[in-house]
């Protein structure tokens, strides 16, 4: 972490952005293995639950929030840093590795949850994915400052 | 209004990805809101209704949950027995719903027909729109017409005064039905034990049942009849009696509920449950909350450099602090027509399906309880608006002018 461009509150709140939107596809996981003897209790969970896929994936929104200010915060960070002889390359490099790392490290942590609960492993996987999509578009944003 | 439009276009707009996760946010804070608040209105509504039964002395029958029925073993005679002991011992309301005809009507739905006796009209106190109440004491001699009330959706091709013929499958014959009076607009009965369930009555047709209508009834209605009887003003040593007399006669194992029992278990179930919802929707609020606080700073973060140089042109913080306002305003708005667009698709949907129990009028068909929690969603949002806006406030207030431009 010598050379990114991360400092550990941007780790920090990367971290929870993602914990949030694992969490919540763990609650959502956690609220249908409930035994409810309560009508009410199962209709309202009932109106989350059948928008489920949608809240989840529309709460990834945050991450690309957190991805999107990162990378216009870092404009000028990222423009002096090749002044100084680092390659656009190697900066597109380390932050996508940082990201994924960060991810990785998180999803571990809810893939050891949803094992601990007995909860399908595969579920949380397409988060994953999109996560993925997020790292590479902002990576090509990072790219855009070599000319400032 | 020009300064507004700028900030909007050129400074709010801008940063379009902060934008739309503050939108998504608010949306899902309004819908939990909604949620959770027409939760709490229904079961209200639901506990209302069945106050008027559950008085000292009253009994509210319920199917014992571990009992088996064998309803192939039930005779119409048994039934016939239970009844006359019913009336020669105690007094009772009876509603049985659910059973659907297909008569003629404008928007062609299937009917359902609700069948009470005069204690469960009384308790009920049904308000009419057009006509009259019910009368009990028709004679039932196949020919007679019955007085019947019909729903608001059925108003239109049966008015008061028409009559309506259809085979009554709780007595397996045909059956001229005479209307005496159109109940009002979403007119509802909720389950006695599932209390923010309703049925609306807007395509029902209730009929008044004496005691003749019943002698000529066929098993189907006689034992649903039982299975959510009342007996009203009685002991608890009578009550006992009276089970036993139906568990031998027919094997139906009933419970019958106090007043105490229920209240008892309206506390232990239903309050409950809803202080689970509550709890639930306040620690969801208030992580959007938190959520969307971020959000703003994220957005300050990035709008900094055009705030600091408008505010040293002469831009005032209390300007500012009115433009945030009005486009978290608009935000809302947008929300709230969103919101609001689901729950009015939601209830067309009933109309599509053909939903009999479940269509209802209103503006967009939206009812008494879909209004009062967008009023409750509206509170939210101004709460959650104040801390947003303030917080955003704060943060600009805290970057000196100078090196907020600098940046």
């Amino acid at each position: 972490m010598k050379k990114s461009l991360f400092r550990l509150a941007d780790i920090f709140e990367l971290s929870v952005a993602y914990a949030f939107c694992f969490s919540l596809c763990l609650m959502f996981d956690y609220v249908k293995t409930l035994e409810m003897t309560s009508d009410i209790l199962t209709s309202f969970f009932r109106n989350f639950l059948k928008y489920q896929t949608m809240i989840v994936i529309l709460s990834t929104f945050l991450v690309a929030v957190f991805h999107y200010q990162f990378s216009c915060r870092k404009k000028i960070e990222v423009f002096c840093r090749i002044l100084v002889g680092d390659t656009l390359f190697n900066i597109t490099v380390r932050y996508s590795l940082n990201c994924l790392m960060v991810l990785g490290f998180v999803y571990l942590v809810f893939l050891a949850t949803n094992a601990y609960l007995g909860f399908d492993l595969t579920k949380n996987l397409y988060l994953v994915l999109i996560f993925i999509v997020y790292i590479l578009i902002s990576a090509r944003q990072v790219r855009k400052y070599e000319a400032l | 209004m020009k300064l507004f439009k700028f900030f909007v276009s050129k400074i709010f707009l801008r940063r379009i990805i902060p934008g739309i996760s503050i939108i998504l946010l608010i949306c899902l804070s309004n819908y939990i809101t909604f949620t959770a608040v027409r939760t709490v209105f229904s079961t209200y509504q639901g506990y209302q209704e069945i106050r008027g039964l559950n008085q000292d002395g009253n009994y509210i029958a319920n199917l014992d949950p571990n009992s088996t029925i064998d309803f192939g073993a039930i005779e119409l005679d048994k039934t016939t027995e239970v009844y006359n002991y019913l009336s020669s011992n105690f007094d009772y309301a009876f509603y049985v719903d659910g059973f659907m005809v297909s008569i003629p009507n404008r928007d062609d739905m299937e009917i359902s027909l609700c069948y009470m006796n005069k204690a469960h009209y009384d308790l009920t106190q049904f308000n009419l729109s057009q006509g009259t109440g019910l009368t009990f004491d028709y004679r039932f001699d196949g020919n007679s017409e019955i007085p019947v009330l019909i729903g608001k959706g059925l108003s239109k091709t049966y008015p008061v005064g028409s009559t309506i013929d259809l085979e009554d499958p709780a007595l397996g014959q045909e059956i001229t039905l005479r209307v005496q009076g159109v109940l009002e607009q979403n007119a509802y009965h909720s389950n006695y034990y599932t209390l923010n369930s309703k049925s609306y009555y807007n395509y029902s047709i209730i009929l008044p049942v004496n005691e003749e209508f019943l002698n000529h009834a066929n098993l189907d209605l006689r034992v649903n009849g039982l299975m959510d009887i009342v007996i009203l003003q009685t002991t608890n040593e009578k009550i006992s009696d009276l089970r036993a007399v139906i568990q031998n006669t027919l094997g139906l194992k009933l419970n019958f509920f106090g007043q105490q029992d229920n209240n008892e278990y309206f506390n232990e179930y239903y309050f409950h449950s809803l202080k689970i919802v509550a709890v639930t929707s306040v620690i969801l609020l208030l992580l959007i909350t938190c959520l969307s606080v971020w959000n703003a700073m994220v957005s300050i973060r990035l709008m900094l450099k055009d705030l600091t140089i408008n505010l040293l042109v002469g831009l005032s913080y209390s300007k500012l602090r009115k433009m945030f306002y009005s486009y978290f305003g608009i935000l809302f708005l947008i929300n709230l027509v969103i919101v609001f667009s689901i729950t009015a698709l939601n209830r067309y949907g009933c109309w599509l399906r053909k939903d009999t129990t479940f269509v209802t009028y209103g503006l967009f068909g939206l009812i008494g309880i879909d209004w009062l929690s967008l009023l409750a969603v509206v509170v939210t949002d101004i709460i959650i608006g104040v801390i947003v806006v303030e917080c955003m406030l704060w943060r600009i207030k805290k970057v000196p002018i100078s090196l907020g431009v600098l940046q």
